[in-house]
């Protein structure tokens, strides 16, 4: 039978930065793990830590590649992480999704791994951009393009696409994952990060390391024609036919006007439409680099031989520089912003406010607001929208959106009740967001939050996905991965005052910016 | 050779060395290490409840959950939504000794949580807690599981968050097929495949809730799993000492009904103007994993289209590009049927197009064999895999008692794993022919067919799905709500000493000392109230500033006050009036009177609408006698206030029950409290002895 029930979970659920390869796997809240809130009273960030230092192998090879092994030898399987620094950001300009698609092609193999025969492969692939390349100067031409010689050149670029085709063998690289008993494999493009990931039975350990260096030393991006369609249908499903997808889209080009977090991780719809091969191979020189790679291992595995491995298959990874960091950085607000988004369906409505990013002083604080205003079921925001006004169907906040290497947003997001309006609502929010300005939080809520936020990070360290996710992230992030436990020493002295102070700095109107659906009117945007 | 050369070759050699790609293929692997498999302790406890304790040292955590036979399958017919209603407000309504709010936050201070869920097939109640503070937490689950109160306001919060996901059900186009699909298949009007309107929840009232709780919740009828950092030894006694004295027994719970539904095939369509997306599922029923052909069924349903590798993913997606998302499954279930699914999404004018060939594989499936590499790689990737089926505590101990729950040998597994094994090609083709059929497959698209390059008539006849989500129904809702509303005045009736007696009222006197609230001035008054059948009043009254007397015959009215004597206002008559037709005598006879309309809006109230507005009537669950009465009266300022009276103490009176005590509420804060010295009926008063001046 088919029922909708609220569930347990109070938070909506925005499945709008994880531009996963295939299913929305991770929420945009599990996504960017280096934001959790994570309070923990200081003894047992201590006894955790000390025991992570004994189960924690940490090295990094001559040409950069860094590598964090975790032992957990619970059970003969074993979980990888690839984190790569490079996201949405790096995306250049009219190239926005171009990381994204990068991560799509990781998965198509290399000169061995994905070909019936690389030397033909070889050339029928540098074929297709010859006859595209004579395309793009046609269509360059503008208005004086002869259309019927673009038509022309469209076959003939369908046909050395096909030849090309001949020589692959399909989805190789994801049937030796698969028939070896890897589960979970998938990846995700965020706006700071890209992610790859799988778990292995422990005794194929050697074979992720060959897999994972092979699709970074030497990727082979075939079929990138109909991959880029099949990331334009990504988009299309994500964004385009989700009435959330497309009011976050607007937020946040609104928010932003100049960084590119105004960009969705999976780009607009016309760069993806004109994406070429050698500028997505231009991206990978650049930011596949081996010191922009992190590689967390856990589970069942021996850091000897993790060591001895990583140096065979990563070894061979050429050196190269780091990239460059991103230049654009976002002007002040001058005042409010509102964007109205028509939409057929029921409505939702966005606030975001500006924060500063995750390495500020103000970072932990704005966790523990966020909490306190939307966390489970005693948040203000859900006590009094949600519980007892039932004005909301549901309503969240989130400290970091959409992402924490840059100044960021403090989200809010309601979705109103049936009969219950947007006005009604945004009205609402502000009145409980003024008054945590105005009042300060009691010292059980505080102690609450901090209890709830140290149990939250226990129940992540019991897999081996998570843990291998966690680390390397935060490694990146911060530097040690020992950030995840010693960050507590500073939650533990979050104050009331704090809270009562970065609400009245960042929550203020200036800085704000809303974004709301409408029904239009009969006849209009459909 | 000369020394040039030498270097070159050399140099070449080194070369080829260090870039010299190892092929996958040469990779030995060492034999993967036992899996340990840990055993749960299993015993029952003395009121029959079963129990499976696991112990895992790991983290400091304790977490649990019981299995409930039962489902929302025993959904009535027309209160379709009640068990997940049940469930949610399990535990959002509280127990009798605190509220679910209370909890909430008791919980969240130790950073523990308790929660209660509905499946097709089985209900729960889990826990989680840390250590440290676990014997808290089994406290509250405890309490939750044994001792719920389904209080009322909670079941309106419910009510109403349903009503606004039925509203918001079809924002989401890519839910929206494998919902119709699974209406289809299972058909519309059965358990299985009905859908919960707003009508239906308009029928759902506290006492169902208890009545469902009650059937179904019961030690006997459900199964506890525990698994965390605890000793089993001291975990049992503990158990025993906390559920031990929970004995509520109920006969045996029936089977679940039957999948009766016939073969819907075709194509249907459900329009959707604002996607630039096809989203589609198709499909079939399937089997139960006892299925003699399970195994083969699973592997013929992945290579077609489960994982990166399989026919679906190669063809339409990386080939023609035509979706991002595209998949197949063989969905089985434990006790019934599941479903052959393929489902996918893709742009709206290849829509044709990616069904065609989506046709295309499923008739290669059925028509030729697999590759041998094919059969190879989806055993080999069931086969390596398996180790992650014990790659936790936590599933090793789900997996037995989901066993025991339907009743599946211990070693099912063992058996599953076995049977893959043994797949060939010729079994793969066999149960393709057989199981996966096109005269039966239904195709369900939602999408916009203005975009469609090829008409998806291409596919054969198409029948539209509508999605217009049904209002309310006022009408049938009134009658259920109208029987519902007589049922409980005819309760509340009974409980006053029989309907008949109440109609046999000719006329009444009523003494009251009423003592206004401190924060309404402290005044104490003395009331004499006479009643004459069917519309005379009279009010006398003591008050401290002198005598008041009120008479009305019910058309008009007079008032004699320390300032003399004045016809009644039409704002005072109608006050009159509504003291009148609010006395609780002639309010609980409601039913009796065509001119009002009555309903029931929660399990124990009844709405009273009159020409004048609308009494809403609390009855007292337990006993069926009136606990209050609520309406609105116009305010000082012109705007309304709320009004209500509380009843109670309950005694005889003249052949009747009626309530010594009342007390009286305006604008949510107490007004005054009434008590009630003396009824006195049919002492045979006429109704001119009602006018007559004092």
């Amino acid at each position: 039978m088919i029922v909708a029930l609220p569930t347990g979970r109070r938070k909506i659920v925005l499945a709008v930065t994880g531009y996963l390869r295939h299913e929305p796997l991770v929420t945009l809240k599990e996504m960017r793990v280096r934001l959790l809130l994570l309070l923990f009273p200081v003894l047992v960030a201590a006894q955790s830590l000390k025991d992570f230092e004994k189960k924690v192998t940490e090295f990094t090879l001559s040409n950069g590649v860094r590598f964090l092994i975790i032992e957990r030898h619970e059970a003969p399987v074993v979980s990888f992480h690839t984190y790569v620094n490079v996201g949405s950001v790096d995306d250049p300009g009219g190239e926005t999704g171009l990381a994204h698609m990068f991560e799509h092609m990781a998965f198509k193999g290399s000169d061995t791994i994905g070909t019936r025969n690389w030397t033909e492969e070889k050339k029928a692939l540098d074929a297709i951009e010859q006859v595209y390349d004579r395309l793009d100067a046609e269509r360059r031409k503008g208005l004086r393009a002869d259309p019927k010689k673009i038509e022309a050149i469209g076959a003939e670029l369908k046909e050395a696409i096909a030849k090309a085709d001949n020589f692959v063998e399909p989805n190789e690289y994801d049937r030796i994952v698969e028939s070896s008993g890897g589960v979970g494999l998938n990846a995700s493009t965020g706006e700071d990060s890209t992610n790859y990931f799988y778990s292995f039975p422990s005794n194929r350990l050697e074979l992720w390391f060959l897999l994972e260096s092979e699709r970074f030393l030497r990727p082979v991006f075939r079929e990138f024609y109909k991959e880029r369609d099949v990331v334009r249908e990504e988009r299309r499903m994500r964004v385009e036919s989700s009435p959330q997808g497309k009011l976050v889209e607007m937020l946040l080009a609104a928010a932003f006007a100049a960084h590119p977090y105004r960009n969705m991780p999976g780009g607009w719809a016309s760069d993806i439409e004109n994406f070429r091969r050698p500028e997505a191979e231009q991206f990978y020189k650049r930011y596949y680099t081996p010191g922009n790679l992190t590689l967390a291992v856990a589970g069942d595995v021996n850091p000897a031989e993790a060591k001895r491995l990583a140096e065979k298959y990563f070894g061979r990874l050429p050196r190269g520089p780091l990239p460059p960091p991103v230049r654009t950085v976002e002007p002040p607000q001058e005042g409010e912003k509102r964007v109205a988004v028509a939409s057929p369906a029921q409505p939702f409505i966005a606030i975001a406010y500006k924060r500063p990013d995750q390495y500020s002083k103000d970072d932990l604080t704005l966790d523990v607001l966020s909490d306190i205003l939307s966390g489970g079921r005693t948040g203000l925001i859900y006590k009094e929208m949600v519980r007892d006004k039932k004005i909301a169907l549901g309503a969240g906040s989130q400290a970091t959106f959409p992402s924490g290497r840059y100044p960021s947003l403090f989200l809010f997001f309601v979705a109103p009740s049936q009969g219950h309006s947007i006005e009604e609502n945004e009205k609402a929010l502000y009145e409980i967001i003024e008054r945590v300005k105005k009042n300060k939080v009691d010292d059980a809520t505080m102690q609450r939050v901090k209890i709830k936020l140290r149990a939250a990070l226990i129940h992540k360290l019991d897999s081996n996905s998570g843990l291998a996710a966690l680390l390397a992230s935060y490694a990146v992030n911060y530097g040690d991965w020992r950030k995840l436990f010693t960050q507590f020493y500073d939650y533990d002295r979050v104050t009331a005052d704090d809270v009562q102070r970065v609400a009245s700095t960042y929550l203020i109107e200036s800085a704000r910016t809303v974004a709301y659906t409408f029904v239009p009117a009969e006849g209009g945007a459909k | 050779m000369n020394r040039r050369a030498l270097a070159v070759v050399l140099l070449g050699a080194a070369l080829g060395f260090a870039q010299k790609p190892p092929s996958y293929k040469d990779l030995k692997y060492p034999a993967l290490p036992q899996v340990r498999i840990p055993e749960p302790a299993a015993f029952t406890l003395s009121n029959g409840m079963r129990v499976f304790l696991l112990e895992d040292h790991e983290l400091p955590l304790i977490q649990g959950s019981v299995l409930i036979h039962t489902g929302n399958l025993f959904d009535p017919p027309d209160k379709r939504g009640l068990s997940a209603v049940m469930a949610e407000v399990l535990r959002s309504g509280g127990t009798k000794a605190k509220t679910g709010d209370q909890i909430d936050e008791e919980l969240e201070n130790i950073a523990g949580s308790v929660e209660s869920g509905m499946d097709e097939t089985s209900a729960s109640v889990s826990f989680s807690g840390l250590k440290e503070t676990s014997d808290s937490v089994l406290q509250i689950f405890k309490d939750v599981l044994t001792d719920p109160e389904f209080r009322q306001d909670k079941i309106d919060l419910v009510l109403s968050q349903l009503r606004s996901s039925i509203a918001r059900r079809n924002d989401d186009p890519g839910g929206i097929p494998d919902r119709e699909l699974m209406r289809l298949l299972y058909g519309r009007e059965t358990p299985y495949g009905w859908q919960i309107e707003y009508e239906h929840l308009d029928r759902i009232h506290r006492d169902d809730l208890e009545q469902f709780y009650r059937r179904y919740y019961f030690p006997k009828n459900m199964m506890l799993a525990v698994y965390g950092d605890f000793s089993a030894a001291g975990m049992k006694d503990k158990l025993e000492k906390l559920l031990g004295g929970w004995t509520v027994e109920q006969p045996a719970v029936p089977a679940f009904p039957a999948v009766t539904a016939q073969p819907a095939p075709g194509v249907y369509l459900a329009e959707k103007a604002d996607v630039t997306q096809t989203f589609f599922a198709m499909g079939e029923l399937g089997g139960t994993f006892l299925d003699k052909d399970y195994a083969a069924l699973q592997v013929a349903a992945n290579i077609l289209g489960s994982g990166f590798s399989s026919r679906l993913v190669s063809q339409i997606r990386t080939k023609l590009g035509y979706a991002y998302d595209i998949g197949a499954a063989w969905a089985a279930n434990y006790n019934h049927p599941g479903t052959f699914r393929i489902s996918g999404s893709t742009k709206s004018q290849s829509t044709t197009e990616t069904l065609e060939a989506i046709n295309a594989e499923l008739e290669k499936m059925r028509t030729s064999e697999v590759t041998p590499q094919e059969l190879d790689t989806a055993k080999q990737a069931a086969l390596n895999s398996f180790v992650f089926f014990f790659d936790s505590p936590a599933k090793t101990l789900n997996r037995v008692l989901r066993y025991e729950y339907f009743g599946y040998p211990k070693d099912f597994l063992f058996q599953y794993q076995k049977a893959i094994g043994a797949v060939t090609r010729a079994d793969v083709l066999r149960v393709a022919k057989e199981r996966f059929r096109p005269e039966t497959l239904s195709i369900v698209a939602v999408g916009n067919p203005k975009d469609f390059g090829k008409p998806l008539a291409t596919l054969g006849k198409v029948n539209p799905i509508d999605l217009t989500i049904p209002e309310p129904k006022k009408e049938p809702a009134n009658a259920a709500g109208k029987d519902r509303a007589r049922q409980l005045l005819a309760r509340a009736q009974q409980a006053m000493g029989g309907a008949d007696k109440l109609a046999a009222i000719k006329d009444l006197t009523q003494s009251v000392e009423m003592a206004m609230d401190a924060t309404a001035g402290g005044m104490k008054i003395k009331q004499r109230n006479r009643y004459v059948a069917p519309g005379y009043f009279r009010q006398d009254q003591e008050l401290p500033i002198g005598k008041m007397s009120a008479y009305t015959d019910g058309k008009t009215g007079w008032l004699i006050t320390p300032q003399g004597r004045m016809a009644m206002t039409a704002a005072v008559l109608k006050q009159a009036q509504g003291e009148v037709f609010r006395h609780i005598f002639h309010l609980v006879m409601a039913d009796r009177d065509p001119s009002l309309e009555v309903s029931a809006a929660g399990s124990n109230i009844v709405e009273i609408a009159s020409a004048d507005g609308t009494v809403r009537l609390e009855l007292d669950e337990a006993t069926g006698l009136p606990v209050r009465e609520s309406h609105q009266a116009p305010g000082m300022n012109g705007s309304p206030i709320d009004v209500a009276e509380m009843y109670s103490d309950w005694r005889d009176a003249g052949g009747l029950k009626a309530p010594f005590k009342l007390t009286i509420e305006q604008a949510g804060k107490k007004l005054a409290e009434a008590t009630v010295l003396e009824y006195k009926l049919n002492s045979g008063m006429k109704p001119e002895e009602l006018s007559q001046t004092p």
